[in-house]
């Protein structure tokens, strides 16, 4: 059932953003972010869903069917599967800068609480 | 040559740069200097690209190109399109001309750096310049989204750049944290609408988007204001705008401020009038609060602040406030005004930057209580200096009095007296800010001296020298300014039916729309010269007094907790889409 993905995403969305609002720990809140955009995919994929219908492939179509008549609805949205990927590669590139710069704030300051992290203000 | 000859130089006034960003880490390796040459090089070869395209643009006709010849197939487009219209290529020109410029100061300021530094520098600014000419070309949305992160994944790198100051990096995490948000808020908004709409074309939206809209279109609407709204730097979107400024050096703030916070703008501008055009839904009416309360807020925040850098980067999120109220109006004048504030303070901010760039450099000090008498030690800064106070005061012949003059115009064509009032507040408050500022900095009498001194190299007095003329000029020539490029840029954000009908038929022609502005409109005038003496007054009280209890809570609200500044932002994510929603 589809809307069980959705309701997943919602979920995972919020778990996420809890965890950015609530933790000080740097890592954690580097986490959230990551369940917030791991949401992203889910509700993406679910997006892309048509009822029954089979991966966008159209060489080898499945026994019993053409590749015209794939084509013709009954696969999955490839467009939003595409943004997918695309926010997959994005993700790993920004997760990768958040922990370093992560790392470099452990190595100045010997902490990870972002209470402890908040020079700038006012 | 004919318009698609034309429109095919588009990508490559995006390839340039993005090459460049390849080159420039190995070209260091030969020598460190060469690194930003070949910044310079690749930027002055985009404008180039960007220049042969200007007038067939400015004269009212737009150049697509199908990246791939993907072209539409009965009004439906899946292929990426990228279209030059006065509005998006007024910014993409800004983009990479004031680019160009801060490469060659920074040649000459930060040029003694190491191989690797110089090499990385020039490489992230002419990635995060890519990502904005890139946004201001394309016709997509999915592809605006790339750009913007582009542009976003350069700025985390710029801020964080003197890894080894600790501030540095905390701001560099803040601007993580509260962008990336702003890039999920854009992404799955995007999705939402290509679910419902089944396009991401800006043509086909536009047209799909004229029938009654679905609670997702709506939803999608909500999210796209709220996270370019974080990349403008509005309230409250705004904690990570004067924490990065603040920590990256100069050249960098003047980026930041001049140019990366208007991909924000253009990304509000294409999404409120030119796809939801037909639409009825309170957007303008969302964005004439969001710019209102930026402005008023922002001049406030700048008003209380010690760290220079950090009052103008108050004031950016008062200006862009400013911006957006101007295109907020929705009539002729109101968004001429703001497209003309844009590139008016593109180039005032900029320079101002830079010469908070220079004091740091110089002195070594960042505070302004710690300055004083810079006017009598180092006058052609002071002067470069006051021409961008004066600029941004509005301040007649100086350009800030033109733009701001026509958003006021525009606010009282349409009747909406209200947020007029707050303005002028808003612009005495700002001018008090930074006469506070040029006083505590330039004029105050100051008994000891300066024990580091360092003159101006000729990169940075060319840069700054520019900078200036350019603020006197688009005060002192506005009916050019208006007619051949501001005109034309609020035709095409007002025009939006035909700007997407021309996306979709691969080009087309704009119906140009005329304002005037009366240079020595009585009324204007008054205007300019009493919040000059008004805000001179509260500067001189300012001076004098303790801050005011209401500004020390505005304060204390800005505590530099990340996570604060965060809810912040996701409780302004659920008012704007309540908005549109209830």
């Amino acid at each position: 059932m589809i809307a069980v993905n959705y309701l997943g995403a919602a979920v995972l969305f919020c778990l996420g953003l809890y965890t950015v609002l609530t933790r000080r720990n740097l890592i954690k809140m580097v986490m959230g972010l990551s369940l917030m955009e791991s949401s992203t995919y889910l509700l993406f994929i679910s997006m892309a869903y048509r009822a029954r219908s089979t991966a966008p492939v159209l060489v080898n179509p499945p026994k019993g069917q053409s590749g015209t008549q794939l084509a013709a609805g009954n696969v999955a949205d490839p467009v939003l599967q595409n943004f997918c990927l695309t926010a997959i590669v994005i993700g790993v590139a920004v997760t990768a800068v958040f922990l370093s710069v992560v790392v470099r704030i452990a190595q100045h300051r010997r902490t990870l609480d972002a209470d402890e992290v908040r020079e700038l203000r006012g | 040559m004919t318009d698609a000859a034309l429109g095919s130089l588009l990508p490559l006034a995006v390839a340039a740069p993005l090459a460049g960003a390849a080159v420039s880490p190995l070209a260091a390796r030969l020598s460190p200097r060469l690194a930003l040459v070949t910044s310079l090089v690749a930027l002055l070869t985009s404008l180039g690209l960007l220049i042969a395209d200007a007038p067939a643009v400015f004269g009212g006709r737009v150049l697509v190109h199908y990246l791939g010849g993907w072209v539409p197939v009965r009004g439906s487009a899946l292929g990426i399109a990228f279209a030059a219209d006065p509005f998006g290529l007024a910014f993409a020109l800004l983009s990479a001309g004031i680019g160009a410029l801060l490469v060659l100061y920074t040649l000459s300021e930060l040029g003694g750096l190491g191989a690797r530094e110089l090499g990385g520098f020039a490489a992230l600014v002419q990635l995060l310049l890519a990502g904005l000419i890139g946004a201001a070309l394309t016709a997509d949305t999915v592809d605006l989204f790339v750009w913007f992160e582009v542009a976003a994944l350069a700025s985390y790198g710029l801020t964080g750049f003197f890894l080894e100051r600790p501030p540095a990096l905390e701001a560099a995490f803040k601007i993580l944290v509260l962008t990336t948000i702003a890039g999920f808020c854009v992404f799955t908004a995007a999705g939402l609408l290509y679910n419902t709409q089944g396009a991401l074309n800006y043509g086909q939206l536009a047209t799909a988007l004229a029938k009654p809209l679905r609670t997702a279109d709506l939803l999608a609407l909500g999210l796209f204001i709220a996270g370019f709204g974080t990349k403008a730097g509005l309230v409250p979107f705004h904690g990570w705008l004067a924490d990065a400024h603040t920590a990256a050096p100069g050249p960098v703030s003047a980026l930041f401020s001049g140019l990366m916070v208007n991909l924000g703008i253009v990304g509000i501008a294409r999404v409120s009038l030119q796809i939801y055009f037909a639409a009825h839904t309170p957007v303008l009416g969302v964005l004439m609060v969001l710019g209102v309360v930026s402005a008023l807020l922002g001049a406030c925040m700048a008003l209380v602040q010690d760290d220079l850098k950090r009052l103008l980067a108050y004031d950016t999120v008062s200006q862009v406030g400013v911006m957006i109220v101007g295109l907020a109006t929705a009539n002729p004048a109101g968004v001429a005004g703001g497209v003309y504030h844009l590139i008016n303070h593109a180039l005032f901010k900029t320079l101002l930057f830079l010469c908070a760039g220079a004091i740091v450099h110089r002195t070594g000090r960042t505070k302004l209580s710690e300055m004083g008498g810079l006017a009598r030690s180092w006058p052609g800064l002071a002067v470069a200096f006051g021409v961008g106070v004066a600029s941004i005061a509005g301040v007649p012949p100086f350009n800030g009095y033109v733009s701001l003059g026509l958003i006021h115009s525009g606010l009282r064509d349409s009747g909406q007296y209200v947020p007029y009032t707050l303005l002028l507040l808003a612009q005495v408050i700002t001018i008090a800010a930074l006469g506070r500022a040029a006083w505590l900095a330039f004029l105050k009498p100051r008994s000891e001296s300066y024990e580091q001194r360092q003159y101006l190299r000729l990169g940075m007095q060319f840069s700054l020298g520019t900078l200036a003329a350019c603020c006197l000029l688009f005060g002192v020539v506005p009916g050019y300014v208006l007619d051949k490029v501001a005109d034309p840029a609020a035709s095409a954000l007002l025009g939006a039916g035909q700007y997407a009908a021309a996306v979709l038929n691969q080009g087309g022609t704009i119906t140009q729309l005329h304002t005037v502005f009366a240079y020595a409109d009585p009324q204007e005038l008054a205007i300019a010269l009493l919040s000059v003496v008004l805000g001179a007054l509260l500067a001189w009280h300012m001076l004098r007094r303790k801050i005011p209890r209401v500004l020390e809570l505005l304060r204390a609200v800005h505590n530099g907790s990340v996570n604060d500044y965060t809810g912040y932002a996701v409780g302004g994510i659920i008012a704007v889409v309540a908005a549109f929603l209830v």
